[in-house]
């Protein structure tokens, strides 16, 4: 694998574990680093913005701060299109 | 269009640029289409007979405003709207029992944004849905607004028609932290008005949460003689150069650029802004010393005339400039009048009350301060003065590189929820100035430490820490 | 401009189409005129008359500003006025200033004062003025302010009442340049500050006084707990397990301070209450570096109530600061460096505001405020202090 998906694979086995659905960048990059030590902001910040473009992960804005989590775990996005409204 | 080539595009001196016509939602017929009359025998769908006590008086009411917009929304008619025609009249409804209870009928509870971006929009619902249906959600999107908030009125008649169309009619020109506030969506309508601003207006929207906040500017060169920096060039392209911190969150919390053209700052950016940039200059205040006469013969109205509603005696030069320069570094010998340079402290009094005398130097360039927030934690904080001048010249290249520095340093070290000013006071400004490569300089500090608990680094203490206590026991027996 | 439900959006294939990081519209297509020509040329300027400036170019051209308030919280309806007012008599251009005031910018001084006096001369139907020229010199500004009842989940009060309320007392100062220095009022609804106040010639701070009630029904159903106890800056909510074996939380009500941070995580936890909710009232803070260092606005009432819909109890007590300020300063001095040079405990003598037990700090680094040295005034409060003493 490479290592954009090694990182993705990280990611995935941080956000889909613990017992917080959503969670900070900074915590995402800690979980990130327990696999590959030397994984840098930047590159885990692109990956996961590529996922969360991939609708795999969503975020979660609470106005003054941000969080990520995986896609159908917890509570999730409102989208356009959904029914309702 | 912030975009390459399109910076034009609304452009009503050239002759090929976008107009209102182009992408109009509604017709003239549509956009007037109430009385008066109508206007006066208007009543909404609640009882608000407290909040209309809020239409008398002279300040602009927003409650008028708002019953404007509630008939002009029922004129229009559901089938012209694609959120609820009768949203403001709910929101005034809302709003009355408020004032009734004497609390906030808003909770938070929704994630809602649009696809890719993690900021920009803030979902907000009420907890009244059965009474106030039309309100169930109401959603705010942030549009990031131009530099020094100029516009042509064809934009702004664009803005609006998607502000009428796909949400409340109600807007905030503008939110605290500069941008264009669209108030009032609801969920299935954002990524419409998100394709709509991209696509027709050129616009993006803007931050929130743990991003890049949407930066602001004051109105700089464009109209103020005092501004030493293009405020608003810089303003413009450190928002495009670092939009990927703006719309993807990685940041520990929420991060504020504000540039002020002068020590004055209209902008606030002292108070209000993570990384504040204040335009300053370094060479000689220039004196026009016949104007200086003018002043002292009371032909030219102080501070521009701004005292001029009271009767406040003649100008005097002595005491009302010489005796308040906070530096004591001018003189007025009743011709000339001196400014020792090296010792002024460029607070903008003198040019302030002379501005047809005296203005700020030729030699230009922007300070920058570090970590001014509001109180929530640990304290209000102002912002710390940590690089004291830097020319500011196309492209911003050494602005731009400072940034770099500074964002993967925070989003390394910064605690989640913790401003960057936060961050600097935990770790030290000592730190902070390692990561920026600077040495410290006294204008950092209003006065040195006065406790001496000065930590030193082992590698600054000759022989180090591991100490033979063998050697020691010695000379000092035990 | 697309029309329907979706408009260009297509939920099946969400990211055709999509524009993304383009950020805000060039500022350079949105300049009048008078101003590209004289971009960076400014020499000096005046003001002709509360509302109307006049800037003076190094080419001689002059461009004459029409200042007028709005409240920021406005309709749609109210911008497409603004527009034809601008297409009327600045081709179409238009601005706004950091504090929500309107910018009419014109070549013309004839011109622009026409439009002065047209736009003093609109009004609501209600009664109020449409677009009020003023706030320049040395008076009142537009009073910044947030969202409040209008749209916010966790203030203590509401914002563009308040505002409207303290604008009419002060209508006059708007209006008018015949105060000691300028005038900056601000509103925050909450704590937090999105507005942020704190420094501010007069600060309005809505203020909690209860921690959030707890819903324990539906804490553990709606809320994801470790989110809740997360969202605390101050670690004063504990997961729980309640008597009936539900999952909820604890807060610690010692510790809370009223942020709201919890209530945004988890509709369990409102903090909302009619009782305890009300405005604290803030002085003496200024951003401008002139004359004296920027400073922070002091606390000088704790707590007033919430008194729909005008808050008499705050629009008299601005009013009388601002009469007390406006009758004793000195030219030049912001009410921060008045209330700086008689002494604050001149400043609460002079208008007559109670000093408590609450006036002193008892929050962290409190120990700054403390005056440190046998340099003071006397007032009754000194008398009050001595008497207790049995000194006097």
């Amino acid at each position: 694998m490479g290592r954009d998906e090694d990182i993705r694979q990280a990611i995935i086995d941080y956000a889909s574990k613990g017992a917080k659905s959503k969670f900070y960048f900074k915590d995402m990059l800690t979980g990130v680093k327990k696999t590959i030590p030397d994984a840098g902001a930047s590159e885990v910040k692109k990956v996961a913005s590529a996922m969360v473009s991939e609708e795999v992960m969503e975020l979660l804005s609470t106005g003054s701060s941000t969080m990520y989590g995986l896609k159908g775990r917890g509570i999730s996005v409102e989208k356009s299109g959904d029914a309702g409204g | 269009m912030g975009a390459p080539g399109q910076e034009k595009l609304w452009d009503k001196e050239e002759k090929e640029h976008k107009k209102y016509d182009d992408i109009r939602i509604f017709t003239d017929e549509q956009l007037k289409n109430y009385t008066d009359d109508e206007l006066k025998n208007f009543k909404v769908k609640h009882d608000i007979s407290m909040i209309e006590q809020l239409e008398s008086g002279p300040w602009p009411s927003f409650v008028s405003d708002i019953k404007r917009e509630a008939l002009h929304r029922h004129k229009l008619g559901q089938d012209n709207l694609m959120i609820p025609a009768d949203i403001c009249d709910d929101l005034l409804g809302i709003v009355e029992l408020s004032y009734k209870e004497g609390e906030t009928h808003w909770k938070h509870g929704g994630i809602v944004g649009v696809l890719g971006y993690g900021g920009g929009i803030v979902g907000r619902y009420n907890d009244q849905q059965a009474q106030f249906p039309n309100i169930a959600h109401f959603h705010t999107i942030r549009v990031n607004q131009p530099s020094a908030k100029f516009y042509t009125t064809d934009w702004l008649r664009g803005f609006c028609d998607i502000a009428e169309y796909r949400g409340s009619g109600l807007t905030n020109l503008h939110g605290s932290t500069g941008d264009l506030v669209i108030l009032g969506s609801f969920s299935d309508q954002l990524e419409p008005i998100f394709f709509d601003l991209t696509h027709d207006l050129g616009v993006d929207i803007g931050g929130s949460g743990g991003n890049l906040r949407t930066p602001s500017d004051c109105i700089g060169k464009a109209r103020c003689e005092f501004a030493c920096y293009d405020t608003m060039d810089l303003c413009y392209e450190m928002t495009m150069e670092f939009q990927d911190e703006l719309h993807r969150p990685a940041f520990p919390y929420k991060f504020k650029f504000k540039f002020d053209g002068c020590p004055n700052g209209c902008t606030a950016s002292i108070a209000r802004s993570d990384m504040a940039y204040i335009g300053t200059w370094k060479d000689d205040i220039r004196i026009n010393q016949d104007a200086v006469q003018e002043y002292v013969a009371g032909k030219i109205p102080v501070d521009g005339g701004a005292f001029a509603g009271r009767d406040w005696g003649k100008f005097d030069i002595q005491s009302e400039i010489i005796d308040l320069c906070p530096t004591k570094c001018m003189k007025w010998d009743g011709k000339k009048l001196s400014i020792n340079n090296a010792e002024c402290n460029r607070c903008m009094h003198c040019i302030d009350a002379m501005p047809e005398a005296l203005r700020v130097g030729k030699d230009q360039g922007l300070s920058i301060l570090f970590g001014a927030k509001a109180p929530i934690l640990e304290g209000a904080q102002m912002g710390c003065l940590t690089i004291p001048f830097m020319y500011v010249n196309k492209p911003y290249d050494s602005q731009k590189n400072l940034v770099r520095k500074v964002f993967d340093w925070w989003i390394e070290e910064g605690k989640n929820r913790e401003r960057i000013g936060e961050t600097i006071q935990r770790v030290s400004l000592k730190t902070f100035c390692e990561v920026l490569g600077i040495p410290p300089m006294p204008q950092m500090v209003k006065e040195p430490r006065s406790n001496p608990y000065v930590f030193f680094k082992e590698s600054e203490v000759p022989g180090g820490w591991d100490r033979d206590i063998n050697a020691y026991r010695t000379r000092h027996p035990r | 401009m697309s029309k329907g439900k979706l408009g260009y959006y297509d939920p099946k294939k969400p990211q055709a189409g999509r524009i993304t990081d383009i950020g805000p519209s060039h500022y350079g297509q949105m300049l009048p005129p008078v101003i590209r020509r004289n971009y960076g040329k400014w020499a000096s300027h005046r003001i002709l008359e509360p509302g109307l400036l006049v800037h003076v170019s190094e080419t001689g051209e002059k461009a004459f500003t029409v200042r007028a308030a709005a409240p920021r919280l406005i309709s749609v309806e109210h911008i497409r006025e603004i527009c034809d007012i601008a297409d009327k008599h600045c081709n179409g251009y238009v601005r706004f200033t950091t504090r929500n005031n309107i910018e009419f910018i014109l070549d013309d001084e004839a011109k622009a004062k026409a439009l002065k006096k047209e736009l003093d001369g609109k009004k609501h139907i209600g009664g109020s003025f449409k677009f009020p020229t003023g706030g320049t010199g040395m008076g009142m500004s537009n009073i910044v302010h947030t969202q409040g009842w209008v749209h916010c989940h966790t203030p203590a009060t509401d914002a563009s009442g308040p505002v409207k309320a303290t604008a009419d007392v002060l209508f006059d100062e708007f209006k008018n340049m015949r105060l000691p220095a300028k005038l900056r009022i601000a509103l925050a609804c909450c704590l937090n500050m999105c507005g942020a106040v704190h420094c501010s010639d007069i600060a309005l701070l809505g203020y909690h006084r209860k921690p959030p009630a707890i819903d324990h029904e539906v804490l553990g159903k709606v809320c994801e707990i470790p989110l809740v106890v997360a969202a605390c800056p101050l670690y004063a909510i504990k997961p729980i397990t309640t008597e009936e074996g539900k999952k909820s939380v604890s807060v610690n009500n010692e510790k809370c301070m009223y942020c709201g941070n919890c209530y945004t995580m988890c509709l369990g936890l409102p903090l909302a209450d009619r009782e305890g909710d009300g405005i604290a009232i803030l002085v003496g803070g200024k951003i401008s570096n002139r004359i004296s260092m920027p400073k922070f606005s002091k606390v000088i009432i704790p707590w007033l109530p919430n008194n729909m819909p005008r808050w008499p109890e705050v629009t008299n007590v601005v009013k009388h600061i601002v009469e007390v300020w406006a009758k004793d300063a000195n030219k030049y001095e912001r009410i921060g460096d008045w209330a700086g040079r008689i002494g604050w405990e001149r400043f609460f003598e002079k208008t007559g505001i109670p000093f408590t037990e609450k006036s002193l700090d008892d929050y962290r680094l409190a120990v700054d405020t403390y005056r440190t040295s046998t340099q003071f005034k006397y007032t009754d409060h000194a008398w009050a202090v001595s008497k207790a003493v049995g000194g006097i």
